[in-house]
């Protein structure tokens, strides 16, 4: 007999799943639905219109190539630091381990002016980099200092509890076997960590696509540039263009909705290959 | 084969890099973090107070700052109870009952967070904006939503909506239903059950939600940027005065105000770890056996 | 207290846990639900508790229908299998909870509860324990707490799932003697869920075997070994040897398809051939304390049979490895197959 909810003695199931459902949509479904019939309002044509403009797409290949920029970074100085509070006892070891999570608790605004001014030609950083004609603040390159600032601690977070619990036991199999510590690393390790480091990396992606706040500053937002496609989303807004502020929106969306699909499934694999 | 020579962390040598990759290793890590939590973070009290404490408190005296700190607690303080309502009804139901569809809600649940805060400010606009669904009615009745406090408020309980569900979905599903069931079984009703058995469990993992919540709820930029309007002492939370005092190139004031969030982003640090701390000792006390 | 079951159902989706279950308890007795994993025993249990409602079938406590008492009307002390004790509560709260979530004119003053619960805690000899949490607890002492916290609310039915199935040998042998002495005391009607045959048949009163969500036999310990009413009861408690019609018409003496049962210590041994005695050959002799088991073939390479001599038995025709011996069976019983 197909059932909708499955017995149970603990009552107020009612209350607490109508709740949720009134909440979230109020909150969360009408107010998203939003873009679809705004947009709809376009038309395809217009849609396509929009969302194939060069400035665009322009726009959307900066946002792009400057977030996998980020997360190819933090991929891999994320694992090292993973390794490293996993592994290693040095003083100071646990205010580090606190601090990794700074980006999820410093205000985006913050994090971009600080950023800007230390980045920018004449700043603590910056004026090393000028030193061999670098630019970093108002470039590209700024884009991705704000994204790797942002994306720092999801591949820290997501591969600390795996790397831990990879078992002292399979690495004294590997060695006795003859294993070099490289082989047992490459060989035994890695593998087991891999569907973390990929899941880190995917959330820091997508994180990073639609930062706005620690971007804009850094960013100097010229177009066909340095514009990221979120900046663009304000810009039309400020110029009363909602049809083709909320086609933008409603392609990163989009985009945002494949990546959480993908991030579930990569959590999902990686999830079974733990448990078996 | 060369026998590894040394032994650190009570780990078996055989197990263990040698010194020198260690060291490079833990360089690595340090200067990384250094060049980009570190140094950032001490760049912002270092750019507030750098000029003097008379700059600093007369930046933050600003009868505009006052009342930007004043509409960030107001936001806070509506969307984090709301929220903190909103998640621990969702576990509830999520965590101590089978239904059909459950996954998907929990998908959506998490959906906020897949979303660009641009555009979660961009919908309100879309729905209550001049030109929006309800702008007209809005507009027939004098109430006005967008570039107003209420739309800040809204845009706020957005973004941070899937903060205290998410901590506690897992949380409780990892407890399970033997506890409740006992005391049902013991004659308690559904609300004593729930204060004294549920909410005890819980009260850790519900406190690390609710910091996290917050943490967010008076950071937020992009979103609130979208529908406050920019209006000054009016509708402008602390990271809005920190992008306008930025901008006018006001850099002290601007660093004085944001170093207010950066203390506010220790105290949520600090908070952490010491509820993920309690979390981790709390967390042993739940003997867990296979059922039939 | 009496309970009867009637025609009672059960689905889980397609899988069926109970088959039209009917059984009846006795007031003050203590019966056993044993079977093997997934029989359907811990859901019959939770059904009685109304932890879990069947699909069919009606359940009465001394001849009520409890159909619309929810479980925390029902008066049932509930055992769960890993106890649940409230961890955040220490024993001495978590003892007392049931009294103190009482609607407030049933409920007693502090003082009485606390007389209460002391009394229960030197019932199950724990009184020293108050103020520890479950974590700092045995598992044989949570399980004695689980107990005195579901009898606190002087339940009229009492229902364990699994109690000592989470305890080392040893501990599990002291409680179940334990919980015996405890019954006799109080003579609470009492459930309790085993897959344990030895804990059944030591403990209960009466012992209802369960196979796939059917109720295979209802009777005494002594009942449902000696007399076991389906090859499954012979299969599932004590050893036992089978002989097919096909290579042994002599026992099975039955013309179809048939399989004889017969225990290891219902097999007498000789030396001469008897009346319809089998030639086996000894493979293997054990002693174990006060018995001592056989292993024999039959024929050249044929199927092992168990057999199983009490020392005195062994030391009358005493056998070694290698000696052709003839068997036959004091007790059989023919299932046909």
């Amino acid at each position: 007999m197909a059932q909708f909810k499955a017995h149970s003695v603990l009552p107020g199931f009612n209350l607490a799943l109508g709740f949720t459902l009134l909440y979230l949509s109020l909150i969360v479904l009408i107010p998203l639905s939003s873009l679809f019939f705004k947009t709809a309002t376009l038309g395809w044509g217009g849609f396509w219109e929009v969302t194939t403009g060069e400035r665009v797409l322009a726009s959307l290949r900066v946002t792009f190539f400057a977030s996998f920029a980020a997360a190819v970074l933090n991929a891999i100085f994320g694992l090292v630091v993973a390794w490293v509070l996993v592994r290693y006892t040095f003083p100071g070891k646990r205010l580090v381990d606190a601090l990794v999570d700074l980006p999820f608790a410093l205000p985006t605004a913050v994090a971009g002016i600080t950023l800007a001014m230390l980045y920018a030609p004449n700043g603590w950083i910056g004026h090393y980099f000028a030193e061999h004609d670098i630019k970093i603040a108002y470039t590209p390159l700024g884009i991705v200092v704000a994204l790797t600032f942002i994306g720092l601690p999801f591949v820290v977070r997501t591969v600390q509890p795996v790397l831990a619990d990879v078992e002292a036991e399979i690495e004294e199999a590997a060695a006795s076997l003859g294993a070099s510590r490289w082989d047992v690393f490459r060989r035994v390790i890695f593998p087991s960590i891999y569907p973390a480091l990929l899941t880190g990396f995917a959330l820091a992606f997508a994180r990073s696509i639609g930062e706005y706040g620690s971007v804009i500053f850094i960013a100097g937002n010229m177009p066909f540039i340095s514009e990221i496609a979120p900046l663009l989303i304000v810009s039309k807004l400020e110029q009363y263009d909602y049809a083709g502020a909320t086609a933008i929106a409603l392609l990163m969306l989009i985009i945002s909705f494949i990546l959480l699909l993908a991030i579930n499934g990569l959590q999902w694999w990686s999830n079974r290959r733990e448990i078996r | 084969m060369s026998l590894p020579h040394q032994l650190i962390n009570n780990r078996k040598i055989a197990t263990h890099e040698s010194k020198a990759v260690t060291l490079v290793l833990i360089t690595v890590a340090l200067s990384y973090l250094l060049l980009f939590l570190g140094i950032p973070l001490f760049a912002v009290f270092y750019e507030a107070l750098g000029k003097g404490w008379t700059l600093y408190w007369a930046a933050l005296q600003d009868p505009d700052a006052w009342s930007a700190i004043e509409l960030t607690l107001i936001a806070a303080a509506i969307a984090v109870p709301a929220n903190l309502v909103f998640g621990v009804a969702a576990a509830w139901a999520i965590a101590k009952f089978e239904f059909r569809g459950k996954s998907v809600l929990i998908t959506l649940i998490d959906l906020p967070f897949a979303v660009s805060p641009v555009v979660s400010g961009l919908i309100y606009v879309l729905l209550f904006g001049a030109q929006g669904w309800f702008g007209p009615w809005l507009q027939e009745h004098d109430i006005k939503l967008i570039f107003a406090v209420p739309g800040i408020v809204l845009v706020t309980i957005f973004v941070t909506f899937p903060f205290i569900a998410r901590e506690l979905i897992p949380l409780m599903q990892a407890q399970g239903k033997d506890e409740e069931e006992a005391a049902i079984s013991l004659g308690a009703s559904g609300w004593q059950t729930f204060w004294r058995v549920t909410v005890p469990n819980i009260k850790w993992g519900l406190l690390y939600g609710v910091i996290l919540c917050n943490a967010r709820a008076m950071g937020e930029f992009g979103a609130v940027s979208v529908v406050s309007g920019h209006i000054r002492g009016m509708t402008n939370t602390i990271p809005l005065h920190v992008e306008i005092l930025y901008n006018e190139y006001n850099f002290v004031a601007a660093f004085s105000v944001a170093s207010l969030l950066a203390l506010l982003a220790l105290v949520t640090l600090f908070a952490k770890s010491i509820v993920e701390y309690k979390v981790k000792d709390n967390g042993d006390r739940h003997p867990h056996g296979e059922t039939e | 207290m009496s309970i009867t079951i009637q025609n009672l159902n059960k689905q889980f989706g397609n899988f069926t846990a109970l088959n039209n279950i009917n059984l009846e308890v006795n007031s003050g007795e203590l019966l056993a639900l044993l079977g093997p994993s997934g029989c359907g025993k811990t859901s019959l249990l939770r059904i009685i508790g109304g932890l879990d409602v069947q699909n069919s079938g009606k359940i009465f406590f001394h001849g009520k229908d409890v159909e619309h008492r929810d479980a925390r009307e029902r008066n049932v002390g509930f055992v769960f299998q890993h106890y649940a004790l409230f961890r955040h509560m220490t024993v001495f709260e978590n003892v007392a909870f049931g009294l103190r979530v009482k609607p407030k004119k049933e409920r007693h003053i502090e003082t009485e509860i606390k007389r209460r619960v002391h009394e229960l805690l030197q019932l199950v000899q724990l009184d020293w324990l108050a103020d520890r949490y479950p974590t700092q607890l045995s598992g044989g002492q949570r399980q004695r707490i689980a107990l005195a916290r579901a009898l606190a609310v002087e339940p009229q039915i009492l229902l364990l799932d699994e109690p000592f199935g989470a305890l080392d040998t040893k501990v599990r042998k002291e409680l179940r003697r334990w919980l015996r002495r405890l019954h006799d005391e109080l003579h609470v009607t009492s459930v309790f869920v085993t897959h344990d045959q030895e804990e059944a048949l030591e403990v209960a009163d009466r012992v209802v075997v369960m196979n796939k969500g059917n109720v295979e036999q209802v009777g005494s310990p002594d009942d449902v070994y000696a007399h076991p009413a389906s090859p499954f009861v012979y299969q599932f408690i004590g050893n036992v040897n089978l002989f097919h019609s096909r290579t042994h018409a002599l026992w099975t003496q039955q013309q179809g398809d048939a399989v004889a049962y017969v225990r290891p210590h219902d097999i007498d041994i000789s030396l001469i051939p008897q009346q319809s005695s089998l030639p086996v050959v000894v493979k293997q002799v054990r002693a174990i304390g006060s018995v001592v088991r056989l292993e024999a073939a039959i024929g050249q390479d044929g199927e092992t049979v168990e057999i199983e001599l009490s020392r005195e038995r062994f030391n009358i025709t005493p056998v070694a490895v290698g000696d052709e011996v003839f068997i036959r069976p004091r007790q059989i019983k023919v299932f046909e197959a």
